[in-house]
C-alpha cells in the first residue's frame, strides 16, 4: 500500500492521524522509546500477562487490552487525553491515582498524554508481554528496505528541463511541492563542485579557463570523465569508504598498539576505487577474498589483503577472558559488516532481541559463529605481553620470486600432506574414545583402565605429529610458494564452531547453540547454504552481495548520492531499520540500486550518470519561495552548499600553496612506532607536517592528525558513513596560527607574486587559485587597500620588499581562512 | 562580593554580538542528531542548557588519581583490619596472603568527625566539607579497562566520556572558553578516550592542556598564540577576511553555516587573549601561590613510577580549576598519576599525598571564599582500590569490588560517609556504589536525568549509563 501524493504540510499533517497508526513509524517509534518503558516499568506489575493478580481486568501489555480496557470501560481514547480513563488516573485527577503508590514524573504523564493524542500508535501484536514484543518477520519484512527493489518509471515525461531519468523523478518529488529547479550553475562553479566531488582538489586556474571557454557539447562530460579516470579518484572515494569500514592503524581502546601493515588494506581499498572494480566483488573479497578463487599470484595477494577489512578493527588488548576478547572480536566484525554493506544494525542483538528492528538474538550468533570460526591475523595478540604484538599475519606471495621447490619437495609434500591426514584421523579416534571414557558411555569396546592409558597416549603421539607435520608441510609450503610482504586479514579456523547463544551477552551465561547462518528476516532468493565445513564467510559474502538482497545496492547508491549532494535519499546513510528516515524520493533510490547492480555494481558508472543529470548542475542560489517551502533543499531544487571534508580542505591548501606532492608514499607513517602508544612508541613522527594528500596521513587511534580532528575527520573507532559538520573557534584557531598554514600562506605569496607583472593581476591569481574564480571589482579594492594598510602597519626597520612580501602572505592566509575557500557551492 | 562581580565579569564577556549568528550555526550541530532529537531538544548543544530539574552544581573539578589509591590508608577507616592484622585474609583475599593494617593513623576530623588517614592534614580540616563515598566498585581490576570505565562507563565499547556528556547536557558556561578541560591526562590506560566525545560531536571532546608529566607552567591551548604576528596585524588581517567572508554571505543571501564561520574567528580573537590570561598566574598573590604549594621548593619532579613530587604542579593545576571554574569551564579534570602500590606503600602513598593534599585544601578553601563551592562539584578518586592484606610486605594488590572516593560542594553533604566496605576493606557491602550509580549520581547533582540524557547513535539512544544507574540521593544535601 502507498500514500498517495500530499501536496502540503497541513494536508499531511491529517494525513499522519488519519493513516492507521500501525504505518506510522514516527509514532511507532514515539511509543517504544517515550511509552513503552513507562508502562513496563510502572504498570506490568499488576495489569500484565505477568501480573501475579490481574487489577481491574485492565491488561496494558498489548494493544487490545490498553483500548478494550478492564473494568472501568477502555482505558483510553485515541486522540482524546481528556477523555482517557488512563491519563485521568496517572494525573492523579478524579479518584483514581495510577500507580497508586507514586505519582509519575511530569515528564512521563506529558509524554502518554502526547501519545494519546497523536492516537495512540501502538505496534504490539498479539498478546505477547515480554519487553521487547515476539518478533513477527512477516510483518516485519513489509518494513520498506527489505522489501525487492522494484523500478516505477517517474509519472512525468519531462524532457524541456530533465536530462535524464534521474531528473525526472527529482521533477516528480518538486511538482508534489509546487517547486521550481534554480538555474544551472556557472561554469566556474560547477567544475569546480565536481573537482571537489570526484577527486577531492580544486582545478587549476588554467582548467578552469579551459572548461570555460569549451564551447563543444561534450565539454563538461570530458572533464568528468578525465576525473573518473584519475588516481586521485580513488584516494577520493576510497577514503570514503574507509569512513565506513572504521579504518583505523591501531588496536585503539586501553592498550593502544599500531597496526602497521593496516596500510596495505587503505591502498587495495584506493587500488579498488580506481579499478572501478565492481562493488559486488569488492565486498566479497573483503569478507571472503582467502576463500575465493583467484586468477593468479597477484589476485590471490589482493584478495587476501581486502581481507584486512575484518581485522583492522578496535580490540581491547587488555582482555584477559580469552572468550571475552574472541566475542568482542566478532562483535566488532558483525557491526562493521552489517552496518556497512547493509545499514543494519545487528550488533544490538547481542543481548536481547533487536529493540526496533526485527533481528533476533539468534541472527546474531548465527553471524557470530561463521565470525568464529574465522581467525584474526591483525599482528596483535591479547595479554600481557610487552609490546603487545607478537601475533601473526597473513602472508602475501610474492609474485617476484621463482618458487624454490624443486621435484623431490613436491612429492615429499604431498607425501607429508597425506601423512598429516591420518594422523589428523588417528588423533580424532583418540579423542573419541577419551571423551567416550569422560562421559562414562557404556558402549562396546569403552575404554578402561590399562586400556584407556594407552589410548591417551596415543593422543599425546598424534598430537605431536600433526604439530611436526604442520610445521614441516609450512616450511615446504613456503618453498613452494614464495613469501612475500605481510598483512592484516583472516583465515578459516582450524577449529569450526557454531555459536551458542550468550544470554545477556554474556559470555560465560550460555543458551542453545545457533547454526550458522544468515540475517533471517531478509529473504534472499538463491542463496546457497553456509557451507558447515568451511567458516561460511563465502556463503556469508555471496549472499550479501546477492542482487536479490534488497539493501546492499540500496545503501551503497545512496552513500554515493550523499556524498554527491550533502544529504542521502535516505537521510540516517547507516540505518536502513526501522528507526531510519523514509526515502524522500524511494522510486529514485530503487532506481539507482538497479541501475547499480544491473550496469556490473559500477562505482563510476553511477557516478557519471548523477553527475551528468541536470540535478547535478544546479546552481546553489538562494530562492526565498523556494526556501520557504523546503529549507532544507530535501526535494532538491539547488544544489546545497557543503562544507568541505578536512582531507580536502588541507589538500586545497597545498595545491594553491604549488606544495602538494600527488605521489602516494609507500606506506604509512604508523611503520615507524615500536610498541605501545602512550608507553614505549615514540609519537614525534606522527605529528611531522608532510605535503602528501591527507588520505595517506597515519591513522593511529585516538590520536589522529590535529587537522583532521579539528575538522570532524570520522572517528576511526567507529563506523561513520556521515561526517559531523561542525563550526568552532578551534578551527578558526588553526587557521589564524597554525604553522602549517602559515606555511601554505608563505608559499602561496610567493606563487602569487611570481604570477604577475601588476598588483591587479597578482590579486586576481589569488582568488583564482583559491577559490576558481577571478576577484570582482570590490574584491580587487579592499584587497589592495589591505596590502598597503599592512606594509605601512609592519616595523619600517625591516627592509620594504620583505614587508610587501609579508603582506601578500596574509593576503593568500585570508583566502585560505575564508569561508569560500572550505566549501563547495 | 568582589569575587563574584569579577566572575560574572569573566563570563559576560562571551554575550557580546554575533550571539545569534553562532546560535544559527550551532543548530547545524543541533539537527545531526535524528529528529526525534532535534525535536525534543529545543536548544542546542553549545550555547548554555537547561538542566532537567533544578540543581546546585553547576560545573564539575573532577581529580582522577591514576593508579588506584588504597582505600584503607586513607578515606575508610578499618578498626577491624588493625585488630586482624597479620591473620589470613579470609574468602575475599588471594592465596594466602596476610591482612596488613594501615601504618597510617586516622583522625577524627572536624566537627562530624569522620575519620581521615594522617596523610591528609590539610584536607582534615575541611572534613565537613567531605562526602566519603566508601562503597564504590567497578567491573575489573585492571587499570586500562576501569579507567576507561571509570571516564566513561563502558570498557567494552567505546563511548563518550563524562564530560562530554555534562557538557552535552549543559553546554558551556562561557564561549570564550572550552567547555571541557583535562590538565595533564595520563597518555596511557585509555589515553584520549578518558576525554573523548566517541558519537557525540567532537566539540563536547575534552580540550587537552599538557601532556602526561608535561610541566603546566609551560603548556596551553593548541594554536592559542600568533606566532610572529602582531596582534593589531593579525587584527588587520582578520578585518580584511572577514570582510571577504561578508562579501560572500551578501551574494548568498542565508548561510548559516558562514555565519558561524564569521563568528568563529572573533570567538577564536577573543580566546586568544582570554586562554593565556587565565593560565598566567602572575596575577595571583604569593600568598595565593604559596596557599596552592605553587613555586621554588615544590617543583620536585616526580618519581620514576609517576608519582610523589612536590606540590607545584598539581598545585597549578588546582589553581588553575579554580580559575577555569570561574571562568565558566563546565568540566575540568584535573590528574595525578602514580597510585600503584604493590610495594613501598608506605614511602610512595606518603609522597602522593604529600603532592596533593595542600593544593586540595587551598581549592576548597579558595572556592569557598569565593562563594563557588557550593555550585562546583568536587570529586576525587581513582580507577579502583586496593586490597587489605599485603604484597609485597609493604605493598597492596588490585582491589575492584571495595574501594573509596570523595565528593565536596555542589549539593552534596559534608562531613558524612556514604557506604561502607566489609570490616576489612574488601567488598562494598552498604549501599554499594556502581560505577554507574557514581555517574548517575554525578548527573543528578548536576540538574540531569540519567535516564534522559540520551544521544542517538547509528539507530538507538545511548546513554551514559547505558541500562544501569541508580542515584544516591542521600548525599545530596
Amino acid at each position: 500500500m502507498r500514500l498517495c501524493i500530499v501536496s502540503s504540510p497541513l494536508l499531511f499533517l491529517f494525513a499522519g492521524v488519519a493513516v492507521s497508526a500501525d504505518t506510522n513509524a514516527a509514532g511507532n517509534d514515539f511509543f517504544e522509546k517515550k511509552v513503552r518503558p513507562v508502562l513496563v516499568a510502572n504498570c506490568y506489575q499488576c495489569h500484565s500477562a505477568s501480573a501475579k493478580e490481574l487489577h481491574g481486568k485492565l491488561r496494558l501489555d498489548t494493544k487490545d487490552g490498553i483500548r478494550k480496557g478492564g473494568e472501568s470501560g477502555p482505558a483510553l481514547v485515541p486522540g482524546k487525553p481528556d477523555e482517557s480513563l488512563i491519563i485521568q488516573a496517572i494525573r492523579h485527577l478524579d479518584g483514581v491515582e495510577m500507580p497508586p503508590k507514586k505519582k509519575l514524573p511530569d515528564y512521563a504523564i506529558a509524554d502518554l498524554v502526547k501519545w494519546v493524542e497523536m492516537g495512540a500508535p501502538d505496534p504490539r501484536v498479539g498478546n505477547s508481554s515480554t519487553v521487547g514484543g515476539k518478533i513477527n518477520k512477516v510483518d516485519a519484512r513489509k518494513h520498506w528496505s527489505f522489501q525487492p527493489v522494484k523500478v516505477i518509471p517517474p509519472t512525468n515525461k519531462d524532457t524541456v528541463w530533465s536530462r535524464s531519468e534521474i531528473d525526472r523523478y527529482i521533477v516528480d518529488g518538486l511538482n508534489g511541492k509546487n517547486l521550481r529547479p534554480v538555474a544551472d550553475a556557472d561554469r566556474r562553479t560547477l567544475i569546480r563542485r565536481t573537482y571537489f566531488d570526484l577527486i577531492g582538489l580544486p582545478p587549476t586556474p588554467e582548467e578552469v579557463e579551459a572548461f570555460v571557454t569549451d564551447q563543444t557539447p561534450q565539454a563538461f562530460e570530458k572533464v568528468v570523465d578525465h576525473l573518473l579516470s584519475l588516481p586521485q579518484f580513488g584516494e577520493r572515494w576510497g577514503r570514503h569508504w574507509l569512513d565506513v569500514a572504521r579504518y583505523g592503524e591501531s588496536t585503539g581502546k586501553e592498550r593502544n598498539v599500531p597496526y602497521p601493515n593496516a596500510w596495505r588494506y587503505r591502498d587495495y581499498v584506493y587500488d579498488a576505487f580506481n579499478a572501478d572494480k565492481p562493488y559486488d566483488q569488492f565486498i566479497r573479497e573483503q569478507i571472503a577474498g582467502d576463500l575465493l578463487p583467484a586468477k593468479n599470484d597477484t589476485e590471490k595477494n589482493e584478495h587476501l589483503t581486502a581481507t584486512g577489512f575484518l581485522a583492522i578493527g578496535v580490540k581491547g588488548l587488555n582482555e584477559r577472558n580469552r572468550e571475552q576478547y574472541l566475542m568482542d572480536v566478532a562483535d566488532e566484525q558483525i557491526d562493521v559488516s552489517t552496518r556497512a554493506v547493509m545499514g543494519l544494525s545487528v550488533a544490538c542483538a547481542r543481548c536481547h532481541d533487536h529493540k526496533f528492528d526485527p533481528i533476533p538474538t539468534t541472527d546474531y550468533y548465527a553471524l557470530a559463529g561463521i565470525f568464529r570460526s574465522t581467525e584474526v591475523l591483525a599482528g596483535v595478540k591479547p595479554g600481557n605481553n610487552k609490546t603487545g604484538y607478537s601475533g601473526d599475519f597473513v602472508s602475501l606471495i610474492d609474485p617476484t620470486k621463482k618458487p624454490t621447490a624443486d621435484l623431490d619437495d613436491r612429492r615429499e609434500l604431498t607425501k607429508l600432506q597425506g601423512e598429516l591426514k591420518e594422523a589428523e584421523n588417528a588423533l580424532a579416534k583418540t579423542k573419541d574414545v577419551i571423551a567416550g571414557a569422560k562421559k562414562g558411555e557404556d558402549k562396546k569396546g569403552k575404554a578402561k583402565g590399562a586400556a584407556l592409558k594407552e589410548v591417551r597416549a596415543a593422543n599425546a603421539r598424534e598430537t605431536a605429529l600433526v604439530a611436526e607435520l604442520k610445521q614441516k608441510i609450512e616450511a615446504l609450503e613456503k618453498k613452494v610458494v614464495p613469501q612475500g610482504a605481510s598483512v592484516m586479514g583472516v583465515k578459516d579456523a582450524d577449529r569450526l564452531m557454531n555459536c551458542r547463544v550468550n544470554i545477556r551477552g554474556e559470555v560465560k551465561d550460555l543458551g542453545p547453540e545457533v547454526t550458522r547462518g544468515y540475517v533471517s528476516v531478509l529473504t534472499v532468493p538463491q542463496s546457497p547454504d553456509i557451507n558447515l565445513k568451511q567458516s561460511g564467510r563465502l556463503q556469508l559474502a555471496v549472499w550479501l552481495t546477492n542482487k536479490s538482497n534488497p539493501l546492499t545496492a540500496r545503501v551503497m547508491a545512496n552513500r554515493i548520492w550523499y556524498h554527491l549532494f550533502g544529504s542521502g535519499i535516505v537521510s540516517t546513510v547507516d540505518n536502513f531499520g526501522a528507526l531510519s528516515e523514509p526515502p524522500s524520493h524511494p522510486e529514485l533510490l530503487d532506481y539507482l540500486a538497479h541501475r547499480f547492480s544491473e550496469q556490473s555494481w559500477s562505482v563510476k558508472k553511477l557516478l557519471r550518470e548523477i553527475v551528468l543529470s541536470r540535478t547535478y548542475q544546479l546552481s546553489s542560489q538562494h530562492n526565498e519561495n523556494a526556501y520557504g517551502v523546503d529549507p532544507d533543499n530535501k526535494y532538491l531544487w539547488r544544489m546545497s552548499r557543503r562544507r568541505l571534508e578536512a582531507e580536502a580542505i588541507r589538500d586545497s591548501m597545498l595545491a594553491v600553496s604549488g606544495k602538494l606532492d600527488l605521489q602516494r608514499p609507500v606506506g604509512s607513517i604508523t611503520q615507524q612506532l615500536n610498541g605501545e602508544v602512550g608507553r614505549q612508541a615514540k609519537t614525534d613522527g606522527l605529528k611531522k607536517e608532510v605535503t602528501f594528500r591527507s588520505a595517506y596521513l597515519p591513522l593511529v587511534r585516538g590520536m589522529v592528525p590535529e587537522f583532521l580532528g579539528i575538522f570532524d575527520v570520522a572517528d576511526p573507532e567507529l563506523v561513520v558513513g556521515q561526517r559531523d559538520v561542525t563550526t568552532v573557534a578551534t578551527q578558526a584557531l588553526y587557521m589564524m596560527n597554525s604553522p602549517f598554514v602559515h606555511e601554505q600562506s608563505v608559499e602561496m605569496a610567493k606563487r602569487v607574486v611570481a604570477a604577475g607583472s601588476t598588483d591587479e593581476a597578482r590579486i586576481d591569481q589569488a582568488f583564482r587559485l583559491a577559490f576558481s574564480r577571478p576577484a570582482d571589482a570590490k574584491e580587487q579594492a579592499v584587497s589592495s587597500a589591505f596590502l598597503a594598510e599592512y606594509e605601512k602597519s609592519l616595523d619600517a626597520s625591516s627592509p620594504s620588499p620583505s614587508r610587501r612580501q609579508e603582506a601578500w602572505t596574509m593576503l593568500c592566509r585570508s583566502l585560505l581562512a575564508s569561508g569560500e575557500f572550505r566549501y563547495t557551492y | 562580593m568582589f569575587s563574584l562581580s569579577r566572575r560574572q565579569l569573566l563570563q559576560s564577556t562571551s554575550c557580546g554580538f554575533g550571539m545569534l549568528a553562532l546560535a544559527g550555526i550551532l543548530e547545524s550541530l543541533g539537527l545531526r542528531n535524528t529528529s526525534a532529537q532535534a525535536a525534543s531538544e529545543s536548544a542546542n548543544p553549545l550555547l548554555p542548557r537547561q538542566p532537567h530539574f533544578a540543581a546546585k552544581a553547576k560545573r564539575v573539578i573532577f581529580m582522577f588519581m591514576q593508579g588506584a589509591p588504597s582505600h584503607v590508608d586513607t578515606f575508610d577507616y578499618k578498626p577491624q583490619l588493625e585488630k586482624d592484622d597479620g591473620k589470613a585474609a579470609g574468602a575475599g583475599g588471594k592465596g594466602n596472603r596476610k591482612l596488613l593494617k594501615s601504618p597510617f593513623t586516622f583522625h577524627k576530623s572536624g566537627n562530624s568527625g569522620i575519620e581521615i588517614s594522617e596523610l591528609f592534614p590539610n584536607l582534615a580540616k575541611h572534613a565537613d566539607d567531605l562526602c566519603l563515598l566508601n562503597s564504590l566498585h567497578c567491573d575489573l581490576p585492571n587499570h586500562p579497562q576501569a579507567s576507561v570505565q571509570m571516564h566513561t562507563g563502558s570498557f567494552q565499547f567505546v563511548r563518550p566520556s563524562m564530560g562530554a556528556w555534562v557538557l552535552y547536557g549543559l553546554g558551556p558556561e562561557n564561549q570564550e572558553l572550552p567547555g571541557f578541560i583535562t590538565l595533564n591526562p595520563v597518555g596511557r590506560v585509555g589515553g584520549a578516550q578518558n576525554y573523548g566525545s566517541s558519537f557525540l560531536p567532537a566539540a563536547f571532546q575534552g580540550t587537552r592542556i599538557g601532556g602526561e608529566g608535561e610541566p603546566l607552567a609551560r603548556a596551553s591551548v593548541p594554536n592559542i598564540a600568533s606566532r610572529g604576528v602582531s596582534k593589531l596585524d593579525q587584527r588587520t588581517q582578520l578585518d580584511l577576511l572577514q570582510e571577504l567572508n561578508r562579501g560572500r554571505l551578501g551574494q548568498d543571501k542565508v548561510n548559516r553555516e558562514l555565519e558561524g564561520i564569521i563568528e568563529s574567528y572573533e570567538l577564536a580573537f577573543k580566546m586568544q587573549t582570554a586562554v593565556p590570561k587565565l593560565m598566567d598566574l602572575s596575577d595571583e598573590s604569593p600568598t595565593t601561590l604559596e596557599a596552592y604549594g605553587i613555586g621554588a621548593g615544590s617543583t620536585a619532579p616526580m618519581g620514576r613510577k609517576g608519582g610523589g613530587g612536590g606540590t607545584d604542579n598539581f598545585g597549578r593545576q588546582c589553581l588553575l580549576a579554580r580559575r577555569f571554574a570561574e571562568a565558566g569551564v563546565r568540566f575540568i579534570e584535573l590528574s595525578h598519576p602514580g597510585w600503584d602500590q604493590h610495594q613501598q606503600l608506605r614511602a610512595r602513598l606518603t609522597a602522593n599525598c604529600g603532592a596533593i593534599d595542600q593544593p586540595i585544601a587551598a581549592l576548597i578553601n579558595d572556592l569557598k571564599q569565593r562563594g563557588m563551592l557550593k555550585d562546583t562539584l568536587l570529586i576525587w578518586g581513582g580507577e579502583f582500590g586496593r586490597t587489605p592484606h599485603a604484597q609485597n610486605e609493604d605493598g597492596r594488590d588490585h582491589n575492584a569490588t571495595g574501594f573509596s572516593m570523595w565528593m565536596a560542594g555542589g549539593g552534596v553533604k559534608g562531613g558524612m560517609r556514604y557506604g561502607a566496605t566489609d570490616e576489612h576493606g574488601i567488598k562494598a557491602e552498604e549501599n554499594k556504589m556502581h560505577v554507574h550509580d557514581l555517574h548517575a549520581t554525578i548527573l543528578h547533582l548536576l540538574g540531569l536525568d540519567h535516564t534522559r540524557l540520551t544521544y542517538n547513535y547509528s539507530g538507538r539512544d545511548f546513554r551514559l549509563t547505558e541500562v544501569h544507574g541508580n542515584v544516591a540521593k542521600e548525599i545530596q544535601a
